[in-house]
């Protein structure tokens, strides 16, 4: 099998199959950060500028790093531009709005609502990390270096974050929605 | 809290299950005990957000908008292959053009050195010495004319890529 190296060295020559094995192979966890980062605003176009920005910068791609690091990179540089675009859209209106009679459906636009709020309760440093630690399952020196700070600091803002979230986790949220 | 109340936390909320350092921590610390449920809350909430699939069209759609781009770097590679062959092709003639001179000149040393030893050694000896020359000479000529593309090949690689970044 073609290592992510290979791929993306055959995208900065034009072949556009490599370009659909490298999307195969990160399509969900890549959308899965998106929708986690930045929410589900724009989420489709945001990961159609990841890819363009990808096949944009292949050539000048250093093979001494790990693609899924870059890959993030660039995913949570634009997160931080898309987020500077007014106007704000905390919560998905389809998922807000989700009224079916399917009780497991509606668990999980519950769910999935309660995490997008606790996750948006964060300043956007803490919420980079714990996305990239927890769901993305990356360690601290790969969040580091997608972040490019210290180790250190990925740790504290961890903390911190928990912190915040656990003191959220306290509060009883379905009291301030009634 | 503590730096050990913190590292509880984060195992609590990161690992899911509970490890015997974080029951114990759990059983020696109050506050951290009064937080589990949160704790628990908390990672609950979080695994169970599964974000939504992409959709299928994505893909397509990704592959059409990277399709111009694509096209470019093919362009782009292909331009840079014929003027690599060309760069190669142009060092290798000229490295070739003065080659039967120095044939030539090789010949004439070998023949003076042949007959300048077989006046005061054995023919056979000075053959001997003669061919081991020759061979020596084959090996150096090879080597420098082997080097000559792959030369040509990264010189012009490093300036495609200063030209092109």
């Amino acid at each position: 099998m073609a290592t992510d190296a290979d791929l993306i060295k055959a995208i900065a020559a034009g072949e556009g199959r490599a370009l659909d094995d490298l999307y195969r192979r990160y399509e969900r966890p890549l959308h899965a950060f998106l929708y986690r980062q930045g929410g589900p605003r724009d989420l489709d176009d945001r990961m159609q500028e990841t890819w363009l920005h990808v096949v944009r910068a292949a050539p000048r791609y250093d093979p001494t790093r790990r693609f899924s690091t870059w890959l993030f990179q660039i995913a949570l540089n634009l997160c931080r531009d898309a987020r500077r675009r007014p106007p704000p859209e905390p919560i998905d209106p389809e998922i807000a709005a989700t009224t079916v009679a399917d009780p497991d459906a509606t668990q999980a636009a519950e769910n999935r609502l309660d995490a997008a709020r606790l996750l948006a309760a964060l300043p956007e440093a803490q919420r980079s990390v714990v996305v990239l630690r927890y769901y993305c399952d990356l360690t601290e020196t790969e969040v580091a270096e997608i972040l490019q700070c210290p180790t250190g600091t990925v740790k504290s803002r961890m903390h911190a974050a928990l912190a915040r979230l656990t003191a959220l986790a306290r509060v009883p949220r379905r009291k301030d929605e009634a | 809290m503590s730096e050990r109340c913190d590292d509880a936390r984060l195992a609590a909320v990161l690992g899911g299950e509970a490890s015997p350092d974080l029951a114990a921590h759990l059983a020696s610390c109050e506050a951290c005990r009064a937080d589990a449920p949160a704790w628990r809350q908390l990672a609950t909430t979080l695994a169970a957000a599964h974000p939504p699939a992409p959709a299928a069209a994505l893909a397509a759609r990704v592959r059409e908008a990277a399709g111009p781009l694509l096209a470019s770097h093919a362009r782009r590679a292909r331009e840079a292959r014929r003027t690599l062959w060309r760069t190669v092709g142009r060092a290798v003639a000229a490295a070739l053009l003065p080659l039967p001179l120095l044939v030539l000149i090789d010949g004439w040393v070998l023949r003076a050195i042949y007959d300048t030893l077989r006046a005061v050694l054995p023919a056979a000896l000075s053959l001997y010495f003669v061919v081991n020359y020759t061979t020596l000479l084959a090996v150096l000529l090879t080597l420098a004319y082997g080097a000559i593309p792959l030369l040509a090949e990264r010189q012009t690689r490093l300036r495609h890529e200063e030209i092109h970044g």
